[in-house]
């Protein structure tokens, strides 16, 4: 058992003592930390500096954009002020509309014009509002990027809004009345859990789900890298030949294991402290969805699928840096096995849309998928415990049996100089006494 | 407790349908050194490997110090690999660290002796190196003493001085040398015959897979009689091999060993050498280990 000892020891303060160790550790959640605020602060910025020129046939709708700020709008009360129709340009929010001077010309004409300064950048858009859009309901917006939702949304609702206080004014409504009939509506998400329903950001969740699993993914193919190279260091310097006439093998292959799992469950550790640290001290600037969802039952079960996912990966890591003779062809064997890994990740991506299906639950209990596929169910829609708990009896069954062949594999592989081996005769290995 | 240290049995190990290991036995005293000798690809290398259980024979059986290769028995013995490696990102004294506690040592103890012995390497002062930042030589040296750090009773070494350079073949000899009268047991393989000819008590010969001698230095020398002259000489002597009385000779240039048919002829030897070449030396002699090497080879082929 001393022996066993030994090797962890070195594999564990092997890797703890790497430099790029140590980065990783610091690095990962300051990243984290900046994916969580960086959203936050971007919501802040990202309409900034949008000048929308606004060809106003009707007349008046350009003052009714500028009068709402495009954030917050539901908190301002727009009415049309005809008087200031002619200061230009008029600010709202951080998208300036500009009228444009009509003088007469006809549509087709200034659109002529306009398309040159889009292109040119002169201006980020054209909008075009008919004299007729009261009837019509429909303007139209010129712009060489018509992606940004945020924006569009905001000139739909706001056009709308000021149409439909015309109409009523129109219909000499109290203009009191007028203002509360088109008060805009604010909607919240909300996720029911059976530990009680939080306060959520659906497209947050989604963020915060997909974020966890690449860094579970990039940890697990990491390390299991991390095994590979070091047991072919091992065989190609022919260290083996001392660690095997010194020790058994099968403590050589455990001792290894544990040790670079241990260096692993010491960095996820250290994620989840400076991560709860990080979130406590900063909480101010945290979008309450982030901290809603980063509870300790996520990290524990994060910490529970790291351990799996280790093993289930490292172990046929292990096999292939020991059953070949170089780096190449081990990052050949080594990409076919990454694509193993990265199956539950796409399957995963369905799984966030539809975490209840019949197909969901059976990748998520194959073994080799489990470790990113349950936990990625977990992270969205919690599943009944009794298929979490046969998920993780199912990958400890399937790694006692990995342990058992890569502990033959291992004795035999790390022995086995020049040819490349074929799929039989790694076969034949597990016979050997 | 066996007068022998190791002892193996009919050994036999077949890669691909070749034979590598033929039915090889021998046995070496305790407190012995014992050469283990042969040219490239004779079956040395598999031999010891055979022995430190790395591959499984296909027939015979191994005994060492008095028992089967257990994990405690591993504990006793200290095994030089042919190649040679180490973790190259390991600083120094962890490396030791790690092959002391892998043979069950205590870390202070590992400590005590491991600086005592770079002191005796002339490697004090790198205990905080990275492997990979020392000279070769140097990691050689290190190697061989993660070999003898834990004081084994047994020590394999599988070609011991290749890729030496001679200052360190003679601190390597002086090692073993110290082992051995400390009373370590000790089988060395090599195929550089006039290092071995200087150190081993006895040796073993193998050839193909086979072998072809064994013995103490002494017997086996002493098989081979006192028919041999050395010459020291300078000129052209290539006609010494065509004289009527001359069984054999290895021309080296400068030297010269010949087998006569028999040792009165002598004198006729140096007579007929008078005159014709230079003579810088000229003495009776044993026959080297790399002649009686040949002969047996040339025997095995020729039968």
């Amino acid at each position: 058992m001393n022996k066993l000892f030994a090797v962890i020891k070195k594999e564990y303060k092997t890797i703890v003592k790497k430099k790029s160790f140590i980065i990783m550790t610091i690095l990962t959640p300051v990243l984290m930390a900046g994916m969580m605020v960086v959203p936050v602060l971007l919501m802040k910025v990202d309409r900034s500096d949008k000048k929308i020129a606004v060809a106003d046939y009707a007349g008046g709708y350009t003052q009714a954009l500028s009068a709402v700020p495009a954030e917050k709008s539901e908190k301002k009360k727009g009415g049309l002020d005809m008087d200031a129709m002619n200061e230009m340009p008029v600010t709202a929010g951080r998208i300036s509309f500009q009228q444009v001077e009509l003088a007469g010309r006809d549509a087709a004409a200034l659109l002529r014009e306009y398309e040159q300064k889009v292109l040119k950048k002169e201006i980020d858009g054209l909008l075009l509002i008919p004299a007729d859009v009261k009837s019509q309901r429909q303007v139209s917006y010129y712009s060489t990027s018509i992606s940004d939702f945020t924006t569009l949304k905001f000139i739909e609702s706001t056009l709308r809004t000021a149409i439909s206080k015309q109409l009523l004014l129109e219909k000499q409504i109290d203009p009191s009345v007028v203002d509360e009939a088109t008060r805009e509506i604010s909607m919240e998400t909300f996720k029911v859990k059976k530990e009680g329903t939080t306060k959520s950001d659906s497209g947050m969740d989604y963020m915060m789900s997909i974020f966890m699993i690449i860094i579970l993914f990039m940890i697990l193919i990491n390390y299991g890298q991390m095994i590979m190279r070091g047991v072919l260091e091992e065989k190609t310097s022919r260290i083996s030949e001392l660690l095997i006439s010194s020790a058994r093998s099968t403590h050589i292959f455990y001792g290894k294991l544990l040790g670079i799992g241990l260096a692993g469950l010491t960095q996820v550790a250290l994620w989840i402290l400076l991560a709860a640290l990080l979130v406590s001290r900063f909480s101010g600037m945290v979008d309450a969805a982030i901290l809603s969802f980063l509870t300790p039952e996520i990290a524990f079960y994060f910490v529970i699928f790291f351990i799996l996912g280790f093993f289930i990966y490292a172990i046929p890591y292990a096999f292939i840096g020991a059953a070949v003779n170089t780096d190449q062809e081990a990052q050949q064997f080594a990409s076919v096995l990454s694509v193993l890994i990265i199956v539950p990740y796409i399957l995963g991506i369905s799984a966030l849309q539809n975490p209840n299906s019949t197909l969901t639950l059976v990748a998520s209990l194959f073994p080799l998928f489990t470790p990113i596929l349950m936990f990625m169910r977990i992270t969205t829609a919690v599943p009944p415990l009794w298929q979490i708990l046969a998920s993780i009896g199912l990958c400890v069954l399937t790694i006692w049996g990995l342990a058992w062949l890569g502990a033959k594999i291992f004795r035999v592989g790390m022995l086995m100089y020049g040819k490349k081996p074929s799929l039989g005769e790694m076969l034949r290995w597990v016979r050997y006494k | 407790m066996s007068e022998w240290a190791l002892s193996l049995h009919d050994l036999v190990k077949d890669f691909d349908g070749k034979r590598a290991v033929d039915h090889i036995s021998f046995a070496v005293k305790r407190g012995e050194i014992l050469g283990l000798l042969g040219p490239n690809g004779a079956g040395k290398t598999t031999t010891i490997r055979m022995v430190m259980d790395i591959i499984a024979p296909d027939a015979g059986r191994v005994e060492i110090l008095g028992e089967g290769l257990s994990d405690k028995v591993k504990d006793r013995i200290g095994f030089l690999p042919e190649e040679r490696g180490l973790y190259r990102k390991l600083k120094v004294m962890d490396t030791l660290l790690f092959f002391g506690e892998l043979k069950g040592m205590k870390a202070a103890a590992v400590r005590e002796r491991g600086r005592r012995l770079l002191q005796q390497f002339q490697l004090a002062g790198y205990e905080e190196r990275k492997v990979e930042e020392l000279s070769k030589g140097m990691a050689q040296k290190l190697q061989f003493i993660t070999t003898i750090l834990h004081d084994p009773e047994l020590l394999i070494l599988d070609e011991p001085f290749s890729g030496l350079d001679p200052l360190n073949i003679e601190l390597i000899q002086g090692i073993i040398l110290e082992r051995k009268r400390a009373g370590t047991t000790i089988i060395y393989s090599t195929h550089l015959m006039e290092y071995a000819e200087k150190t081993v008590d006895s040796l073993v010969m193998i050839d193909q897979g086979r072998k072809v001698l064994d013995g103490t230095l002494a017997t086996v020398k002493a098989e081979y009689g006192q028919k041999f002259i050395r010459l020291q000489y300078e000129g052209d002597a290539r006609f010494v091999a065509g004289l009527p009385y001359v069984r054999s000779c290895r021309d080296s240039g400068r030297e010269m060993e010949i087998e006569l048919e028999d040792l009165t002829k002598r004198e006729q030897l140096l007579r007929d050498l008078l005159g014709k070449v230079t003579i810088n030396g000229f003495q009776l002699s044993e026959p080297s280990l790399q002649n009686i090497f040949i002969r047996k080879v040339q025997e095995g082929a020729g039968a």
